[in-house]
Parts: structure tokens; sequence; C-alpha cells
């Protein structure tokens, strides 16, 4: 399986939202989860409606049986995803959603396009893999060997497309996608209103500008996640000492605030550097790492 | 200036936090409950919410060094996204809406694809005709045998006519038979649209060899002297059947036109944009096709008089031409007007936001 795809739609406020393209494995999963509910369905009302018509003698019954069959297994998915907000149960169980690939609403009609396809996809194949002689009866060669390429072809798209679309997704328009995760941690540079007791960071240490132009947002980036590594207790002390000792030599900083408190030094460093690349950045010139100009 | 002086960021973050939380809220209701959990006022809430957060993102993206916030502000606005246009509620009038005046419209949008359509099943009704005229034995390769029951070639006249007049004492069977009927036709009209994909091209096959099949049927009935009697037997419930099949190929043609001549537009979104065009009108076709089903389970085997059921024939002509030819053009009208509102709602919305 390859790493994350992340997906980019333009919703309708005109700024790109991101997503996480939901995974092959998530999608198997819910599909098979929606197919067994859908086994079950078709299963307990068929099992009904033949019951009732043998207790009354009906045969009409059977005729219901056949067009709630018809009607359970081409609704069940456009029924779901359209009330339930783009989502199967198996979907919802998965945390996974479809959306509209224009970034618009997802529409009744990019729903059923994209359920339609299913039909091809895979009761098809299915049913060529069950019952071959039903579905081709006589059929030449020359005619077999396209069919059968072209619906594997159709089956691994997913697996190649650069967005993992299955076919019903290109003809509906949509994509499927991983509900983003949000939590929002604290401030390195602040004390938040999630976290009350940050440390003050009020105090008379304050650097120069010539000693703000080494870094850029690359090294500023590493700082963060090293202070934050080490109150979640992943990086010791002595971390903290070596790298506030190579920033205090890298720009010429004296004293022996370094090495007796490197949280403190590095926490005001990393808060008025973050401050200096903000307000170069509102000038328009941005800084990305060291080693830009 | 004094280097000091806290990051821009952490003003910009301490004074939209709480509008964040708020949103997280209300999104995660949502997505777990539904908007139906939320209050009016909550639901009057989520967009301007929604709004702001994507703002702060766009001001964030630009201004903000802080990843953190940056990835937060993203995966927010994506749930919010998810929450607010997950999919529309249905408004009251919605399906009449869609059967009246979207499914005709969409119809009649497809002027080249119906030609088409129509002129490969007709096709296929002439060649059928044409090779029977020079040699009946075609029959077999036209007709599938379990559809045909008994009515071929080697069947005596008398067969062929009772086969269009007897069964309305069959009562009930007939109900089980329409219903399989509408199920096996709706398959394939269903069929007709996914296949498509393939360029179109399995779409046009079926379509030819449908018209084959009829073909010759009227062939067969003709050379007995009871073309008359079968065109009043068929054309009650063929109406319904042959336009909807008719309609389910040129949706599956509109498909195949849109991945082989796309035109200015990428193939993705020609394709995409084709797809959900003609999604409606095989839903409509899948209407039609339990109309048929209907006409074909009751009306046909009870009513046995001629008269009566060209009668009934040219019922079911009227309305279908009305349906698919003239409902909703007052509606198009109107649809027109209210996106044009729509689209300066937007665009007034859009320059209202300000942030940072």
């Amino acid at each position: 399986m390859r790493d994350e795809v992340e997906l980019s739609i333009v919703g309708p406020e005109g700024v790109p939202l991101r997503f996480p393209a939901a995974t092959i494995g998530e999608r198997a999963m819910a599909l098979g989860l929606d197919l067994l509910i859908l086994f079950l369905a078709l299963l307990s009302v068929g099992i009904g409606l033949v019951a009732m018509g043998a207790f009354t003698g009906l045969v009409s019954f059977l005729g219901l049986a056949l067009i709630a069959a018809f009607l359970i297994q081409h609704g069940y998915f456009i029924f779901f995803e359209t009330h339930w907000q783009g989502a199967t149960p198996g979907k919802r169980l998965l945390k996974i959603k479809v959306i509209s690939r224009d970034g618009g609403g997802l529409r009744t009609d990019a729903i059923i396009a994209r359920n339609l396809m299913r039909d091809v996809e895979l009761f098809l194949p299915l049913a060529i893999v069950g019952a071959p002689e039903q579905v081709f009866g006589d059929a030449p060669w020359w005619m077999l060997l396209p069919t059968i390429l072209w619906l594997l072809a159709m089956m691994l798209l997913p697996f190649f497309a650069k967005e993992r679309t299955r076919v019903g997704d290109l003809v509906g328009g949509t994509l499927v996608v991983r509900i983003p995760h949000a939590e929002l941690v604290r401030d390195e540079a602040a004390r938040t209103s999630l976290v009350p007791d940050a440390p003050d960071t009020r105090d008379a240490l304050a650097f120069t500008l010539a000693q703000l132009e080494h870094y850029g947002e690359r090294e500023l980036e590493a700082l963060a996640d090293l202070m934050r590594k080490h109150e979640q207790g992943k990086a010791s002390a002595e971390d903290l000492r070596v790298v506030a000792r190579t920033i205090a030599q890298k720009i010429g900083f004296g004293g022996p605030l370094p090495t007796s408190e490197p949280a403190r030094f590095l926490r005001t460093f990393y808060k008025q550097q973050r401050a200096h690349l903000e307000r170069k950045l509102l000038f328009g010139r941005r800084k990305s790492s060291k080693f830009d100009g | 200036m004094s280097a000091t002086r806290q990051p821009r960021s952490v003003a910009f973050r301490k004074e939209r936090e709480g509008q964040w939380f708020e949103l997280d809220r209300l999104t995660d209701k949502a997505l777990r409950q539904g908007l139906k959990s939320l209050d009016a006022a909550e639901l009057h809430r989520l967009p301007v919410l929604y709004r702001a957060c994507i703002a702060s993102l766009s001001v964030a993206r630009r201004t903000a060094m802080d990843q953190t916030l940056i990835a937060y502000l993203e995966a927010l606005a994506g749930r919010a996204y998810l929450a607010v246009y997950g999919s529309r509620r249905s408004t009251r009038g919605a399906l009449r809406r869609a059967l009246f005046e979207e499914f005709p419209r969409r119809v009649r949008a497809l002027g080249g694809e119906l030609a088409l359509s129509t002129g490969l099943l007709t096709l296929g009704a002439v060649v059928a005709w044409t090779l029977m005229n020079l040699e009946p034995g075609w029959y077999d390769a036209f007709v599938n045998p379990a559809l045909a029951g008994g009515r071929d070639p080697y069947a005596s006249t008398e067969t062929l006519r009772s086969a269009l007049y007897d069964g309305a004492d069959h009562g009930e069977a007939l109900g089980v038979f329409a219903s399989f009927l509408f199920v096996h036709n709706a398959r394939i009209g269903l069929m007709c649209f996914a296949l498509g994909f393939a360029a179109g091209i399995p779409t046009a096959i079926l379509l030819f060899t449908n018209g084959l099949m009829l073909g010759a049927f009227l062939h067969l009935y003709h050379s007995r002297g009871l073309l008359f009697e079968l065109v009043g037997w068929l054309l009650p419930h063929g109406v319904p059947e042959i336009g909807a099949v008719i309609l389910c190929g040129a949706a599956g043609l509109h498909i195949g036109r849109a991945m082989l001549l796309p035109g200015r537009r990428k193939v993705r979104d020609s394709l995409a944009r084709a797809g959900r065009h003609s999604a409606i009108v095989v839903a409509g076709a899948v209407v039609l096709f339990a109309i048929a089903g209907l006409v074909e389970g009751i009306f046909r085997q009870a009513v046995t008089d001629d008269t009566a059921r060209y009668a009934l024939a040219g019922f079911n002509l009227l309305w279908f031409f009305a349906w698919l030819f003239v409902a909703g053009r007052a509606g198009a009208r109107r649809g027109v007007e209210a996106r044009g509102v729509e689209a300066r709602g937007v665009e007034l919305r859009g320059a209202g936001v300000r942030d940072a």
C-alpha cells in the first residue's frame, strides 16, 4: 500500500481544502460491511415475503419479493449516501465519506451515477465468477477476451488512479476521503486558553535583529517539535542543552543561559524568531530555511 | 520595533480560538448525528463559523509560522466542509421537481444521443426485417428462445394469435410476471448506462440487438397477417418500455461521447458532467419501466379488444410525449433565474468576508 494520498478540492468559498484520501483497505472494508448488510437485508426480506406468500397462498408476494430485491440492491447505497451525508453504514464505521470533486455540495445525481456503476464494476464480475455461462452464453473468444480484460481494468483502477478513484467516482465526479481529525495542540510561543499554566515568557531576554537573521521556517518548526517532545518526556534536558548551545554558537549569543536554562532560552528564542519571521512574511519575504537568502 | 513582542500568530489564534472550538463542537454533532440534530440557532451559526474558519485558514496559510496551527485549521475546515456541504437536505417537493422538471429537461438536452439511440434500435429492426424477408430462418439468430416462449416461425398461426389474446384468466400469476419483466428490463436499462463507460460501444450493441429482436417479431407476425394485432398488443406497454430503453441507451451513449469527444473540457470533467446528467435520465427511465410493467401485467391480457388496445396506446403516447417534451419548460426558466440570484449571493458573501 502506498503512503497517504492528499486530495485537494476548492470549496464554494474559493479556498482550497485538503483531505486525506481513504485507503483502498478502508474502502474495501466499508464495502464488505455494506455487502454483508445488503445480503442480510435481501435474505430477511426475501424469506419474509416468500413465507407470507406460502402462508396466505398468494402468488403476488413472489412478485413483491422480486421488486423488493431490485430496490434494495440498487437503492441501498443511494439511499444512505443521500440521507447520511455521503456515508453508508460501512463508510460511517470506517469514518470515510463521499465528497464532490468540484467542491460543491454532494448532489443526488452524482450519488446515483457513482452507484449505478457498481453494476459493471462489482456485480457483473461477481456474476461472471459465479456463473460465466449465464452471462456470456456462447459468445466467441474474441468478444470474451476484451470484455474480461476491460472488466479487470475497471476493477483494478483504484490501485492505479492518482486519487484512488473507482470508475463510479469518475462517472459521478466524486472522491472518497477520510474525515480529518482536528486537534489543536498548545502554541509553544504563548500561554493560551488551553494551557493557563504555561511558563511565563515575558522576560528581559532579547535577541538582536542580526541574531534572528540566521534561521528560517524549517528550523523553527524543528525547534517547536523538540520543545513539544520535551514536554511529553520524549526528549531529555540534555537534548535541549545541546540544541541551545548550537544555536547560541551560531547566532553569537554569549553568556551561561543556554547551558543553565536551556528550556527558557529556547522558548524565548523560538517566540522571538517566529515573531521576526512572521513580520518579514508580512512584507512578502519568506525565509523557508537557513539556506534561503 | 522591539523583537520581544508576541508573534502575530499568537494574537491571531487567541482572538479566534473560541470560534474554532465552537465550530468543532457543532461539526462533531452534525457529523455524528446529522444536521437534523442541530437546533435553529446552531444551524444558523454553523455556516457563519465555517466561513470564519475558512478565512482564518487562508490567513494562517499565508502568515503563520506555526505548522501545528495550520494543520489544525486544515483539519477543522475539512470537517466543517463535510458537515456543511456533505449533501443537501431534501426540500419539500424535491421528488416532484426531479420527476417533472429535472428529468424531462435532461432528456431534452440529450437530443443527439436520443436520435442515435432511436436510430440504432430502428436499424436493428430494419436489418432483421430485411434479412427475414430473404430467409425466415434468421429468426433463430435474433430472438432468444427463452424470451420467445414458443412464438417462432414453426408455430401455427393460431398459436401466435392466441399468444396475443390469452392469459386474462391467469389473474394473479400475471402480477408476478409483470414484476419479473420490470426487474429484468430495469436491470438491462441500468446496464445500458453503466456500459456507456466502454466508449458507448456495448450500449450501441445492446440497442442494436434489441432492435433485431423487435424487427424479427414484427416480421414473424406480419408474415402471418397479424401485424395489426401484434402492434395493438405491443404498443400499450411498448410506449413506456421502448421509450425507456431508448432513454437508457441515450444515457449510455452520452457517457461514451463524453469520453471520446470531451471538447474543451478535461476528459475527467466531461465524464463526470455526462455521468451526473445521465443518472437522472436513467432514474426516470426506471420509473417508465415500472409503468410499463404495470400496464403489461394488469391491462395487456385483460384488455383483449383491439380498439381498446389502440385507444390505450394512444393515451400512453400522449402522456409520454407530454411528460418528456413539454413538462418542466416553465420550471427551466424559473431555475435559470434562481441560479442567477444564487450566484450573485455567493459573490456578495465572498466580498463580505474579511479577516486580519
